[in-house]
């Protein structure tokens, strides 16, 4: 366990000293603010029965932001390291795999939650300054935030994946960014294909539908199947990853 | 302190590694010398638990490379090739991590910190970025790294690889130092420096162990092969007649002069002078001789013909074949 906090402090250390974590902190918060903005206009024009929270992750800007986010967190993680070779001096230390993968992850899901901290902000200063008109449901706000973090986490942990695959950073940001793009299109192929289908499609379709998750949590709805999705499927993309990276200790 | 056992490894289709078998007293410097792509670095991989052989067997310190391997890893300092490094972190933030990483900590870490930033000339330099520093002190770096948790081995990828003579010469007083602490497996196409550092040199090419000896026994079994320059005016096949004079194994011509001279390399058997022969022969067919040169081989002399004749290098000691 010691080894991991070492790791997860270097790693830490590698994401803030370099721009990296910076220039996307920047990229959300501007697309972050368009979302906000878009959100506040349409409590401006009728009243409505979503609150802020959830008109704020409904817009398109959110989307952009969220399919930006993922790649670029991770697409140095193991990519880096194979390029520069230092994955050669980190694996002749007394380290196991899991504590690399591990701590590369951990480190980038805290990453990912520092992105979202600016957001929590704009709430808050919205039911100041209008002198709590603007309302601010808690189940909404804490069902968004944790639909934030567990579908993060999904999306870097396939990220990870992606890097460990790979040399080269643009390869692993195309094939992380493919990979989350792809499930969401999943998610919305109900929207595309319309309610034509048979039900039963549906009600499956609908258990990783991205959009649909956000629907429901930002609504105040916690429910407990995506958040388990979610994980379960982080837990195997990070044993993938393992695995990648386990990879030259294979015997034939 | 090593042990190896016909260690073969193999990559897709191609075999890096071909059923070695060496052992490494404790205590000892020993020198792996061979052409790029011998497989040096290979076998040291294997060697420091950082990817399995296909076959064979292999232990540090009485730990299985493979089985074994963080145990291994505790014991062993390794230096790959071309001393990758983290270019975001500094010097010292560098030693400290991975001294943290090798089980190090506290005053004992900070002090033994300060004591390979010495050792390795990088005191100077233990607030700079390694990203701007040069490739010396990156490989200085690198070997900080590979001492800092006192390992009992030392296990160095071309250690003075990048490195200027006056930085060659200070790398390798330092492992000449080391030696009563440490055991030293380091690789180097460099012969002067395996001369100059090692108790015993393994020579592999092709991913086989040619010679197996101490530089001082090899150099001399090699000085026992001497070779003979010639030149000479005179024509037809001069390589032919010469080589078959007694105790000459080979002649061959070289194709450096202009005509009508001509040039010749003999071949000597050991402790053999053929040079009243060739004279006697040189009369006899009235070729004239302007000059005529015996030279005793270096090490670099069998260097070079081990990475020439990927056949039977006939120059070779052949009972350490």
């Amino acid at each position: 366990m010691r080894i991991f906090w070492i790791l997860l402090k270097k790693e830490l250390h590698s994401f803030f000293v370099s721009p990296v974590a910076y220039v996307v902190l920047a990229l959300v918060m501007v697309l972050n603010g368009f979302a906000f903005r878009a959100a506040l206009s349409v409590l401006e024009n009728a009243p409505s029965e979503g609150s802020i929270v959830s008109w704020t992750f409904h817009a398109m800007w959110f989307w952009l932001s969220y399919f930006f986010i993922f790649p670029l967190l991770t697409m140095r993680l193991f990519a880096e390291e194979k390029k520069l070779g230092t994955l050669e001096t980190l694996f002749t230390a007394p380290v196991r795999a899991w504590q690399v993968v591990g701590s590369k992850y951990l480190a980038a899901v805290i990453v990912y939650c520092v992105l979202w901290l600016p957001s929590l902000f704009n709430f808050k200063f919205a039911h100041w300054i209008s002198a709590g008109q603007v309302e601010l449901p808690s189940g909404a706000m804490g069902g968004a935030y944790l639909i934030l973090v567990v579908m993060g986490m999904f999306n870097l942990a396939v990220g990870c994946f992606a890097s460990s695959l790979t040399a080269n950073q643009i390869v692993a940001a195309i094939i992380s960014f493919t990979l989350s793009l792809m499930h969401f299109l999943l998610g919305i192929f109900i929207m595309v294909v319309g309610r034509k289908i048979s039900d039963t499609i549906v009600d499956i379709v609908n258990y990783f539908a991205a959009t649909e998750h956000i629907r429901i949590f930002t609504a105040g709805l916690i429910d407990s199947r995506p958040i388990i999705y979610y994980l379960s499927m982080s837990l195997l993309f990070l044993s993938f990853t393992h695995h990648v990276v386990e990879f030259r200790r294979w015997r034939p | 302190m090593i042990d190896v056992q016909e260690l073969t490894k193999q990559y897709a289709g191609r075999t890096a590694v071909n059923n070695i078998s060496f052992q490494v007293e404790p205590g000892e410097i020993v020198g792996f010398l061979g052409p790029n792509g011998a497989g040096k670095s290979t076998t040291m991989r294997i060697l420091s638990g950082y990817m399995p052989a296909t076959s064979g067997r292999a232990t540090v310190g009485g730990f299985d490379v493979f089985h074994q391997s963080i145990q291994v890893r505790q014991s062993v300092g390794y230096m790959p090739e071309n001393a990758p490094l983290y270019m975001d972190m500094r010097v010292k933030e560098y030693l400290k991590f991975r001294a943290e990483l090798k089980g190090l900590s506290g005053l004992t870490m900070r002090r033994r910190i300060g004591e390979v930033m010495e050792l390795t000339g990088v005191t100077d330099m233990r607030k700079r970025l390694i990203g701007n520093l040069s490739k010396g002190y990156r490989q200085r770096v690198a070997l900080a790294d590979a001492l800092v948790h006192k390992p009992k081995l030392l296990i160095l990828d071309e250690p003075t690889n990048g490195l200027d003579p006056v930085q060659i010469r200070h790398v390798r007083d330092l492992l000449r130092n080391l030696k009563a602490k440490h055991t030293v497996l380091l690789s180097t196409h460099i012969l002067h420096e395996v001369e100059q550092t090692c108790d015993r040199v393994i020579m592999i090419h092709q991913g086989r162990i040619r010679a197996n000896d101490t530089p001082a026994n090899l150099t001399r079994q090699l000085r026992s092969t001497t070779l003979l320059h010639l030149e000479i005016e005179g024509t037809g096949n001069l390589a032919e007649k010469l080589s078959s004079l007694n105790a000459v194994r080979k002649a061959t011509e070289e194709d450096l002069l202009v005509h009508p001279w001509r040039r010749f390399t003999l071949r000597v058997e050991p402790d053999h002078d053929v040079r009243d022969q060739v004279m006697e022969l040189a009369m006899k067919e009235k070729w004239r001789i302007r000059e005529m040169h015996l030279q005793l081989p270096t090490l670099e002399d069998v260097f070079v013909e081990l990475s020439m004749n990927a056949g039977t290098p006939t120059d070779i000691p052949t009972h350490v074949l």
